[in-house]
Order: C-alpha cells, then structure tokens, then sequence
C-alpha cells in the first residue's frame, strides 16, 4: 500500500475544498496520460491526487456568440468531434485528432496537455494561434482570465500555483474571413511526439491576407509566435511567390531560435514540409484561383 | 479506499489503493489477467480496456478513476463459452502469432465496432494505431476486422433479396 489518498471532487465547490488543503504534494489528476507515467517514474508513493475527471461541468464544451468554452477535462476525441470547434478552430481540431492514439485521445485532456506545459505538445501552438484565453479556479473561490501563453512558462513549467486548477479554455469566435490550420512533422506519421509543429489562423479578404498569426512549437523550450514570418506574408496577396518568401522566413526563424542546438540541421530543412502544408491548407484554394485568373 | 465500479457486467465493491492503476486492479485484485502491461505508458496498447463504450490504456487511469463506470475486458468477449465472432474471425484470419498483443487489440476493434459496426479501413487503421503487434504486420488483423464486418451485413442483404 502506498501513502497517497485520492481526492474525487463531483463540484466546483467540492474542488475548492480539496485545493484548499493543496500542498507540495498535491497533484491535479486529469487524463492521466501524463501525470501516471511521472508517478511511476519518479517513483511518487506519497502525497494527494486530485482527480478533476469526476466534475461534469470540467468535461463540458459549450458556446456563446463570442466565445467556445472547453471544460478543462474534455477530451481530444471530444474536441475534434465538436462541430463548433470543427467550424471555428480548425487547427486545433487538426492538433487534437494527431495526439497520440485512439486510447490516449479518449482519455487525455486539453487543460492537463496546458498544466503538463511539454515543449513538443500538439494543442498548445494551436490555442496560442487562435487566441486562446485560460480560466483558473483559486482556493479562495475566485477565477481569473490569462492569455494561454502567458500560462506557460518554459518546458514542463506553467505559472499556476498549488491551489488552483485550469477550469476552461475560451476560445473568441472569429468571423467567417478566419481560416487555421495545424501541421506537425514527428518521427513516423501517426502517434508520434511532434519533432516541430506549426499552427497558423489568417483572415482573407479578396486574396489578401489582411492578419495572421504563426506559432511555431517543439523547437525551444515554449511554443512562440513567428513574428518575422507574420509580417513576411501580411497584407500581402496570396500567391506562390508569397509561399517562397513564407518559407525562406521560417527557415531564418528557426536559424534564430535554435542557433546551438544539434538538432538545427535537421529542423531547419524539416520546416520547408510544414510550411508547404500549413500554405496550402491556409491558402491552397486561393492560390489556384489566382492562377486561374493569370 | 472503497472503489465500485462494473467489469464485464458484474459490480464489484472492493478496497483499492489510491495509486493502482486499472490495469494494477484488473490483473492483481480480479483475476482477470487477459490484459496484459506491455510498454506502460500507452505506446503499446497491450493493455486496452473499454470504459463506457470507449477504448482507453488501463495502464494510464487510476482505478479509482473509474469508480461508477462500466469497464470491458478481453474476458468480457467469450458468452456461454463460445468466442466472439471478433476473436473467430482474428483466428482465421491467422491474426494471432505470439498473441501479446491480441487482448488490446480485440478490444481496440471491439470499440470500433460497438461505435461503428461498419468502418472503413481508413477507420480500422485508426482504430488500432495505438496497438503494436511486431508479429502479423497488421494486414491479417486488419483483414479480421473486414471479415466480421462483411459477415455481420450479409444475413440482412439475403433478407433484402428475398
């Protein structure tokens, strides 16, 4: 027997109560996906797991005319079966249905892939690209509001202390002009860990793209904006001459990011794949239909 | 701590500690030792269970996470001693060689098909990319799959013709 006690909150209420009683020892238990494999490998008999997977209101993904709400234990199958987010957040749905398998899709959740804050994970560049906002329950019953990025801090670090949990993720609804999409390379094709991942929204009014947003993930310690690569391709019209100049950008940001690192070689010729996926996905369409006009 | 919970029709109210996992429960507490641990941290997909309808790696949930659930194990398959047409159907198919991976595997194709009894290849495929067998290649497992399918929609065609 080990000296660990399981706590199953059925409410928000009930949860403040176990995170009042947080401590050094405490563990948030979503999915487990992550977590159980730590436990075991550091060799963890002690302390309190918190299980969030018994509160329904957690697993929940409700909408209002601004925002889609994820409850911060819903799944990535629940995710990318949603049909609001399948319309309005495209690229995540594309990150969630290349996590893992099957089994660990309908276990693992959205707010323990952003608490686990891992390098490489799949829906973090996707919520950073669609601006998502992160809600936190504290143990005094209060709630606050952070940008997703701002949650992160480095690889395996966030900045939510003991006693309070991710609740729910916002995602604002953009207008019908806003496209996204994910690309992601790892070292086989399905269930696979992101080597480099890319995740991209865009508005585009009369072949021009009039905003967008590239966030570059597994190459450094946190998911990060483009910005260089942003400003290459805005207000610019699509066109194939766009997609060389989107290329070359990507390539020079990832010559910045990882200067030092082995692994440079590799990664900087590897983002050319996803950026012809992630260009045409995005804009694919439309550059045909500027040629056609050509 | 006290976990209830159903495993393959049958409730069972039993002490458990709050760091096993299902698959610790399954195998030790139940008997029920057709799931096996491979990898254990949800590669190898040895150890899928159903749980509500839906396959999970019993080595990556704690039991007590699955208190009030209804869970599904290999042993689950046979009824009144015979196979499950699933099971049949991997054996004809020869989809078994050293057999490890089989229980994770029928039970990844068994949620497919409680979900879907009519999946594509495409869906197959999908359904078992988190199984790992290193013995038939997958074709013949696949090949199983497509045989239950077919068979299952063949008494309702003749109907239909007649």
């Amino acid at each position: 027997m080990s000296n660990m006690i399981m706590k199953t909150p059925a409410s928000i209420d009930e949860l403040v109560m176990c995170l009042k009683q947080s401590d050094d020892n405490t563990y948030l238990l979503s999915g487990g996906t992550d977590l159980i494999i730590k436990l075991r490998n550091s060799k963890i008999y002690e302390g309190t797991l918190i299980d969030l997977t018994g509160i329904d209101d957690l697993k929940q993904i409700k909408y209002n005319a601004e925002y889609i709400k994820i409850g911060a234990a819903a799944t990535f199958n629940q995710i990318t079966s949603n049909t609001m987010l399948i319309k309005h957040a495209k690229c995540l749905v594309q990150a969630s249905s290349q996590i893992g398998s099957t089994q660990i899709r309908n276990a693992a959740t959205l707010g323990g892939n952003i608490a686990n804050a891992f390098a490489g994970a799949d829906a973090i560049p996707a919520l950073i690209a669609l601006d998502a906002m992160v809600t936190i329950l504290k143990s005094d019953k209060t709630t606050y509001t952070k940008p997703i990025d701002e949650i992160i801090k480095g690889s395996r670090k966030n900045t939510l202390y003991k006693d309070e949990a991710i609740i729910e993720i916002s995602i604002p609804i953009a207008n019908d002009n806003c496209i996204s999409a994910f690309a992601k390379l790892g070292s086989r094709s399905r269930v696979t860990i992101s080597k480099l991942n890319i995740a991209a929204t865009a508005q585009v009014k009369d072949g021009t793209i009039e905003a967008v947003k590239i966030v570059l993930g597994a190459l450094g310690t946190k998911a990060f904006r483009a910005l260089s690569v942003e400003k290459a391709i805005e207000n610019k019209d699509i066109s194939e001459a766009l997609y060389t100049a989107f290329e070359n950008e990507l390539v020079k940001q990832v010559d910045e990011a990882i200067p030092n690192r082995s692994s440079l070689g590799y990664k900087r010729e590897a983002i050319r794949g996803l950026a012809e996926d992630v260009y045409f996905d995005l804009f694919g369409s439309m550059v045909r239909k500027v040629k056609c006009h050509d | 701590m006290i976990l209830d919970f159903n495993v393959n029709g049958r409730d069972y109210s039993i002490e458990a500690d709050a760091r096993a996992r299902l698959i610790d429960v399954l195998r030790e507490d139940l008997g029920l030792t057709g799931t096996k641990e491979g990898c254990g941290e949800g590669e190898c997909g040895a150890c899928t269970v159903i749980i509500d309808g839906l396959a999970v790696n019993s080595c990556l949930v704690m039991a007590h996470q699955t208190r009030g659930k209804r869970i599904l194990t290999v042993e689950s398959l046979k009824q009144d001693g015979e196979l499950d047409s699933l099971q049949k159907s991997f054996i004809n198919n020869g989809a078994v060689q050293c057999g490890y991976c089989t229980p994770g595997m029928l039970m990844s194709c068994k949620a497919l098909l409680m979900r879907n009894p009519n999946p594509t290849e495409h869906e197959i495929r999908e359904a078992i990319e988190g199984n790992l067998c290193r013995c038939t290649g997958y074709v013949k497992i696949i090949n199983a799959v497509k045989e239950v399918v077919k068979e299952s929609k063949a008494p309702s065609e003749e109907d239909h013709h007649e």
